[in-house]
């Protein structure tokens, strides 16, 4: 189900020429105070949200950019940030 | 001419209070509903469909049935599921039009010969037929083969399992919902579960769009949707990506294939319905999203693929194409467990594209899970805790992960 995906540098392309990179599940965990409960949780667990959601892509038949984006997962196409909070 | 006919389970209203509360009108709810009230007389039971039962990936997956898999852990499992085929359909006196014309998948590397060789050693030693054959064989199972070194990927030998096959999915639907209609089990349609109530760290009720119901068990089966509504509802995270898979059909042919045929180099499947159409699949868009959507890319991605595997089949039409959900964990199997986060509540889910052939067998040993509490042996190895401890399963070789690095 191709939709557009707006890389920062290249604008709005086929989703087809980028990898999807997960949720954005914030910084990664400090390793000094790191439990094995926490490592699952950043390494496995995920949202899984109807709605939309924060995640990484990556361009890679393009530029080789990482960058995050919006989208609504119940309609599978990318929305503007402020959606989000008109979602919660 | 038209005969009269009757339902096959009649409505009820929606009760205040149930002894249990099963989310999803799909197989596994529908199977945990017939077991818990045909093996553990708990027949004060709902089970909550928002749409329609059936509406889910029950009445969209390709229907493919085995027990052939890789690991000590699941083939018991799946061979259960594939035993119970034929006993289902005399108990519920319903025709599941199972056809155990064999699954063969083709290997198309030394590595991969080698790879099978340890899957038919693993269902052999727990009583699975299944079988090394080379290319030679493979054409005499499946003519229509190309077995020379022309194709993209040449066909080096395969591994062959008889006793697999092809199950009516829809019977499957309407046999265990009258079944367990008649033993009391009530099947709300048109309802949506939108919370669980937790007091005293267990389950108390559950709300949904047409009122709340106060039970202390609820069993999450609710097939690709139950991530969501684990998350939506309690919280909980679930090591879930959920994606949308794809299948479609040709124009009807005279019989040419007898068996399922799959090929993990060309990322397909085939096999041939009784209405002589050529049903195919197996892509996946990798990217999470709770919609049925069907792609052109795909349809081009699976005419190349099937002309190459089946030779005679190209210029031949394809029908329809129609996706539906499948929930992917990180060691392809599924998620089986109780009293996690709270007491009371219990989920089946994380099948992906492997929920069809197990969902009796799975509704069976959660109907045995809800009844007593205790979890019961067959399903220990599926719990959640599993991830945190790094005990993922071997079901696939290699990690499955949707990121950018593969
Ligand atoms: C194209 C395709 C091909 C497949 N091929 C195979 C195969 O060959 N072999 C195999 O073994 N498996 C296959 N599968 C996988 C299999 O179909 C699924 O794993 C299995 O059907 C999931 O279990 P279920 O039937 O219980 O789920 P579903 O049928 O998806 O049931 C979930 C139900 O929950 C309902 N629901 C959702 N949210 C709510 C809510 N809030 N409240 C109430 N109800 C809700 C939905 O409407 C839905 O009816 C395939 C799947 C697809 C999509
Ligand atoms: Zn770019």
């Amino acid at each position: 189900m191709a939709f557009l995906i707006t890389c920062p540098l290249c604008g709005p392309r086929d989703a087809y020429e980028f990898r999807f990179g997960g949720e954005d599940k914030g910084p990664r965990p400090d390793p000094e105070t790191l439990s094995p409960e926490a490592w699952c949780d950043y390494v496995h667990m995920a949202d899984s949200r109807f709605g939309v959601q924060k995640e990484w892509w990556y361009h890679r038949r393009g530029c080789g950019t990482w960058f995050t984006i919006y989208r609504d997962t119940v309609k599978n196409i990318e929305v503007s940030s402020n959606d989000r909070e008109a979602d919660q | 001419m038209f005969l009269k006919f009757n339902r096959l389970w009649k409505e009820s209203p929606l009760k205040s209070s149930y002894d249990a509360v099963i989310i999803g009108g799909g197989l596994h709810s529908l199977a945990a509903a017939y077991f818990l009230a045909s093996r553990h007389n708990i027949r004060d039971v709902a089970v909550i469909e928002k749409k329609f039962i059936g509406c889910g990936a029950a009445g969209r997956n390709t229907a493919i049935v085995r027990a052939n898999q890789r690991t000590q852990e699941n083939i018991p499992l799946y061979k259960e599921a594939l035993d119970l085929w034929p006993i289902l359909t005399k108990e519920l006196d319903f025709n599941l039009m199972f056809y155990n014309c064999g699954n063969l998948n083709l290997a198309h590397s030394d590595a991969a010969m080698k790879a099978f060789r340890m899957n038919v050693a693993t269902a052999q030693f727990h009583g699975v037929n299944s079988q090394l054959v080379d290319a030679r064989q493979c054409k005499e199972l499946v003519p229509a083969l190309d077995i020379t070194d022309r194709p993209r990927f040449p066909i080096f030998g395969g591994m062959f399992h008889p006793p697999g096959g092809i199950v009516r999915h829809d019977a499957v639907v309407w046999g265990l919902a009258r079944g367990g209609a008649k033993l009391g089990v009530h099947i709300h349609q048109g309802t949506e579960v939108t919370g669980i109530g937790v007091k005293n760290g267990k389950v108390a009720w559950v709300d949904t769009d047409k009122g709340r119901i106060q039970t202390t068990k609820v069993l999450n089966a609710a097939g690709a949707y139950s991530a969501g509504i684990a998350f939506k509802c309690l919280g909980q995270r679930l090591p879930i990506s959920v994606l949308t898979i794809q299948a479609m059909v040709t124009q009807p042919l005279k019989p040419l294939l007898h068996h399922v045929v799959s090929s993990g180099a060309y990322h397909a499947y085939a096999n041939q319905t009784l209405k002589g159409e050529i049903a195919t699949g197996a892509h996946m868009d990798p990217w999470p999203n709770y919609t049925n959507q069907s792609t052109a890319h795909y349809i081009k991605h699976q005419a190349e693929a099937i002309g190459e595997m089946l030779p005679c089949l190209r210029g031949v039409k394809f029908m329809r194409i129609w996706g539906g959900l499948a929930d992917m964990t990180p060691d392809m199997a599924p998620i089986l467990d109780g009293n996690v986060p709270v007491e009371g509540y219990y989920m089946d889910c994380g099948w992906g594209y492997f929920g069809f052939k197990s969902s009796t067998v799975a509704g069976k040993y959660m109907a045995q899970y809800v009844a007593t509490g205790e979890c019961p042996e067959m399903l220990k190895p599926f719990r959640l805790k599993r991830f945190e401890e790094h005990r993922l399963m071997g079901e696939t070789a290699a990690l499955v992960d949707y990121t950018a690095n593969n």
